[in-house]
Formats: C-alpha cells, sequence, structure tokens
C-alpha cells in the first residue's frame, strides 16, 4: 500500500468505529465510494454517497453502491429532517465553497455529522510555511500551487471555533498525531495531524 | 428517436453481421396472447400479438432475462441484423452483443415492440375481428401500464422467473421504472435512461402539435384509413418537428450549420429546401412514414403524455415504496425534452423512499438521444451496474 491509501484506511477505520450497524449514512464527496464499501461491508449500512464527477459514481455502481451525481447541498435539501442517521463529510470539508451551509444542512438531513479533516496547523506545515514561504507540500499536500483546485484549509482550533460560533455540539473528538495512527493527546492545533468530530444539533 | 444513429463502418472483407461482438443475423417471432386484454381505460380486445426479438440464452435458474424497452418510434429489434444487405443493425447495437456492455454470452436479451405499436404488435393499424378492418381509432386507449403488463405476459411465456434487469431510454425509461413498481419481486434492476416520471407542458405541447399535424390532414380522416394511406403529410411534419426535439441546438450547428444543399447557389427566392438541415428534415420525415401508423403516433404520444406515477400512486414516494429493484437513473445534461432534472426527481424520490438508487449525468451536447451515444463511459457505466465487480477486499495489514 502506498503512504497515502495507508492513510486513507486510518480515516476510515476511525469514523467506522462510530458508525452503529445497519443505520442509514450519507457520505458527501464519496469518491469512488471505498470508504462507503468499507462501511457496507462491516457494519451492513445502507449507504449513499454524493459526488461531483460521473467517473467516480460509476465507480460506486461498479461496486455496488447507491451515488448520486450532483452538488451535495442540492442533494440535502431534497429530504425531510434527520432522514440519515449519520452523514459523513469525510476530507471534503476543505473544498466547500460555502462550509456553514453545507454542515447546518448535513445537521438537518441527519441524525448526527461525523466531519474529518487533516488539521492543517500541525506544526509540520506551520514550519513548512515559515521556512519555505510557498504552498505547503508533502505527503497530504500533494501538489504543486499551480496544479491545485482552490481549497480552504481547516484547523483544530478553526473547527472547534465554528462549532462554538455556530452553537453546534461536539458529540466526540479523535485526534490523531502526525503519523496518524497514535492518539495525540495535548495540543491538537498544533500536535495532531488528523481530526475527525461528531457533531449533533 | 432519431433514425440516424451513427453505424460503425464494417470493411468489406468482413461482412458487418459477424463482426466480434455483434449478435449476427436475427428474426422476430410473434407472441400471441389469446387470452382478451383489459385496457387500463377498462375496453377490452378477444387477444393481441407482440412482436420480440431474443438474444443470448435464458439461464437454467431462468433469472438472466434483460428486458430492453424502446422508446416511441422505436421497435423490437434492438441489435443484429434481419439480413446480411440491411443498412443499419438494430437501433441499440452498439450497446447489446457477446461481450459488449449488455453482454449476449451471459445475459438473455428480450425487446418486445410495445402494445398501441405498428411494428408487428397489436395496434390500431392491426385487423379489427368485429369489423375485418384496421381498428383505427377504435382501437383502445393505450397506457404505459397496458404495455408493460402485455410485455409481462411476454415473459411469464418465455419462461422467464425473474428479470435481471429492465433498460429503457425516453417512453423505454418509464416502461422500465413501471416494471419494477407493478412487479417488486420479478424486477431486479431498472436503468433508465433520459426519462421522467411525467411530461413537463412543454413536452406534452410538443406531442400535442404532432397530433394536430396529424389530425389536420384530411387524409386521416378521423382515423379511418387503409394501410397504403393515411396522413402521410401530417405524420411527416410530426415527425420532422418531433426530431428537433430529439437532438440540440449545439448538436445541429455542429452537423448542418447554414450550409447550403448542393445545387443551391446565392440567395434564395424559392421555398426549395436550401439549407442542408431542412433537407435532412424532410428525409426524415419521409423515412418516418414509410414504417410508422399515424394512428399509432396518435396513441404512444397519448399515452407517454397520460403517465403520471406520482398521479396515479398518490407520490413518486408512494409510487417507489413497493420497489425492490436497484435502479440507475442516466440523465443527459443537453436532454432539453426530459432534462436532468426530471431523471433527478427519480432518483431523489427513490432514496427518500428508502430504495437503492444511482444518478450519474453524462455531459454530451447531442440531446436527448444521448442515450444511443456510442461513449464508453456510459458502457462501463450499463456494464458496472449489470455484472458489478467482485466485493472488494480491504487489507487491514498496515
Amino acid at each position: 500500500m502506498t503512504k497515502l491509501v495507508e492513510k486513507r484506511t486510518v480515516d476510515m477505520q476511525i469514523i467506522g468505529d462510530w458508525v452503529e450497524p445497519g443505520t442509514r449514512v450519507l457520505d458527501l464527496g464519496c469518491g469512488a465510494g471505498v470508504l462507503l464499501d468499507y462501511l457496507v461491508q462491516t457494519k451492513q449500512v445502507s449507504a449513499v454517497g454524493v459526488d461531483l464527477e460521473f467517473n467516480k459514481i460509476a465507480a460506486c455502481v461498479r461496486r455496488g453502491l447507491a451515488a448520486y451525481q450532483g452538488d451535495m447541498t442540492d442533494f440535502m435539501r431534497a429530504f425531510p429532517d434527520k432522514h440519515f442517521d449519520r452523514v459523513i463529510c469525510s476530507r471534503t470539508v476543505q473544498e466547500l465553497a460555502d462550509p456553514t451551509a453545507v454542515i447546518l444542512e448535513a445537521l438537518r438531513v441527519g441524525r448526527a455529522l461525523t466531519v474529518g479533516f487533516v488539521n492543517h496547523g500541525f506544526w509540520k506545515n506551520r514550519l513548512n510555511a515559515l521556512l519555505q514561504g510557498r504552498k505547503i507540500r508533502n505527503e497530504v499536500y500533494t501538489t504543486e500551487w499551480f496544479e491545485s483546485r482552490p481549497a480552504n484549509p481547516v484547523s483544530v482550533a478553526d473547527f472547534e471555533h465554528f462549532c462554538a460560533a455556530k452553537g453546534i455540539r461536539i458529540a466526540r473528538r479523535a485526534h490523531l498525531a502526525g503519523n496518524w495512527r497514535t492518539p495525540c493527546r495535548a495540543l491538537p492545533n498544533l500536535l495532531a495531524g488528523y481530526a475527525v468530530y461528531d457533531l449533533a444539533r | 428517436m432519431t433514425d440516424d444513429v451513427e453505424v460503425m463502418t464494417a470493411t468489406d472483407s468482413a461482412p458487418r453481421h459477424l463482426a466480434p461482438g455483434d449478435v449476427g443475423l436475427v428474426a422476430p417471432r410473434d407472441f400471441v396472447c389469446r387470452q382478451p386484454f383489459t385496457f387500463k381505460s377498462g375496453q377490452i380486445i378477444p387477444g393481441f400479438t407482440l412482436r420480440y426479438e431474443t438474444y443470448g440464452q435464458l439461464n437454467a435458474t431462468r433469472d438472466n432475462a434483460i428486458v430492453i424497452c424502446h422508446a416511441l418510434s422505436g421497435d423490437h429489434h434492438c441489435a443484429g441484423w434481419h439480413s446480411p444487405d440491411d443498412r443499419k443493425p438494430g437501433w441499440w447495437n452498439n450497446l447489446i452483443g457477446p461481450g459488449k456492455a449488455v453482454d449476449t454470452r451471459r445475459f438473455f436479451v428480450i425487446c418486445a415492440n410495445v402494445l398501441g405499436g405498428c411494428q408487428g404488435s397489436t395496434g390500431p393499424s392491426s385487423t379489427n375481428p368485429e369489423t375485418g378492418r384496421p381498428y383505427g381509432i377504435l382501437f383502445p386507449f393505450v397506457t404505459i401500464h397496458d404495455m408493460v403488463r402485455a410485455q409481462k405476459l411476454l415473459l411469464d411465456h418465455l419462461g422467464v422467473a425473474e428479470v435481471h434487469g429492465v433498460i429503457g431510454g425516453s417512453m423505454g425509461g418509464m416502461l422500465a421504472l413501471l416494471c419494477a413498481v407493478e412487479y417488486p419481486r420479478f424486477t431486479r434492476r431498472v436503468l433508465a435512461m433520459a426519462t421522467t416520471g411525467r411530461e413537463s407542458a412543454q413536452a406534452i405541447a410538443f406531442n400535442e402539435v404532432g397530433r394536430q399535424a396529424i389530425m389536420q390532414d384530411p387524409a386521416w380522416n378521423h382515423g379511418d384509413y387503409l394501410r397504403e394511406g393515411g396522413p402521410r403529410v401530417g405524420l411527416a411534419i410530426a415527425r420532422m418537428m418531433a426530431h428537433i426535439t430529439y437532438v440540440s441546438d449545439a448538436s445541429m450547428d455542429r452537423k448542418f450549420g447554414r450550409r447550403k444543399k448542393d445545387g443551391a447557389v446565392g440567395d434564395a427566392y424559392t421555398f426549395d429546401a436550401q439549407f442542408e438541415v431542412e433537407g435532412y428534415l424532410r428525409h426524415q420525415g419521409q423515412s418516418f412514414i414509410n414504417r410508422f401508423d399515424a394512428n399509432s403516433y396518435l396513441y404512444i404520444t397519448r399515452a407517454i403524455d397520460q403517465f403520471d406515477l406520482a398521479h396515479a400512486y398518490g407520490s413518486l414516494e408512494a409510487a417507489f415504496a413497493s420497489i425492490e429493484a436497484e435502479t440507475l437513473v442516466v440523465a443527459f445534461a443537453s436532454d432539453w425534452l426530459f432534462p436532468p432534472d426530471q431523471n433527478r426527481a427519480l432518483a431523489l424520490a427513490l432514496l427518500r423512499a428508502g430504495r437503492r438508487a444511482s444518478y450519474a449525468e453524462l455531459s454530451t451536447d447531442l440531446g436527448h438521444d444521448s442515450f444511443l451515444l456510442e461513449s464508453e463511459e456510459l458502457y462501463a457505466l450499463v456494464r458496472g451496474f449489470l455484472e458489478r465487480d467482485e466485493p472488494y477486499v480491504f487489507d487491514y495489514s498496515i
């Protein structure tokens, strides 16, 4: 396995621990459906993913997963309150044009919302920016500036502040160290490489 | 559906029907049901015929059938060739065949001309046993529901225990969806393309213009005409107009632009066809009247207009509540007849009803008829939906 796939799998296992078996799960930005496939196989969830790209939807369909091609906010607006037991937003939140709208809508259609993101405040990122004075590049941020999509990186502190400002209850949080495997027990905004939050209204 | 589906060019040395991936020479068959058939309207005919074709073999468990449902002007001949001299193969030959997206080595593919049609199945041009003349407009009003019920009788007759998948575009998508609604345990998968749960006012309006062109033609004679005659002018105009709705501004512009027909020079002080697009549409109209019955056109467009899943079952969610099939809805960005939004509404309602449904959209610019497109992306999607990969094995050894 490459380092990236390895990291992806760690992310999956944390989220998998929080998902109740047999529940109805929505994955925003589902990609080729790796996480949903894992949840279907290990937790027998009833799953649906949303993604913008045709090829991602085709990959999900090949896996036997239900997937919807389109805008995630438009998708969620078509569902009644609490239709899903859990909405998952894994490594997607930094790509959203309007993260507040998506997160509030996800908290409406879902009983719980799991958000996983790379902590931009991680000390190596800070050091990298300080020393290089350029767009951060490492095994997580892999692309040059000129081949990157617009991104809105978020740190642990940013996210905690957002939840407080919007009155969103944090039911659980998991911070992982820079290796994304061992728990990070102190100063997460500085020392955590990856963060997963479980939110509720 | 348009007639000018691009056909793959074959070399002179290899007959086209023997090309790899082609089902080859095929012959239609007739299913004759001698039981009286009661239409949704309550009207009854003493029996009916459905003309159909099959490709591939029904397996021992009788559960590998794929049912192909055709659109308004389509027919049962969806793959292969009737004769080596045919100008074109069946209308979905690019999708169906050995090793193709709908793999006839694996599946038993069935396609029937709809009830009310005119390509061999019983419809208004069939002989009314009570009068010995064509039914004309004495033929009972046909609904999509009637078409699906008649088709189910054929599938029962063929010994199909369970349908692996029902596939259709446009009106065919309506039949496919309704098959899953009406026969939930029988229907395992539905692939509906470029379709709708109910037409918009605009689509009904286009159909009405087509019907008026036919009915205002004096030769229509209230539907009473002989097989060789009838409202040929009206039917051709209906077809010319409908054809425009099956393509797009961009695709017509690419194909014709403002190019003039051969021989047309200078400014045109005449109403003869000057532009290539005019000649093309006239050709479309003329070739259509040689293969389609005007009364069938009235009946089938009316059936499409009447189709309204939400109204018939109370709501789309109620219609889909009993579906057991997995559904895949595919729309095409440039389809302005049954646009993406109407296809999305189907997938969203299925998901709200707790069903397993997917929605994918291809960004072609060919309009409504894009579902007939030669597209590797579309083929891969269809194959993936019908065949599915082996379960992905997760490697936890990190």
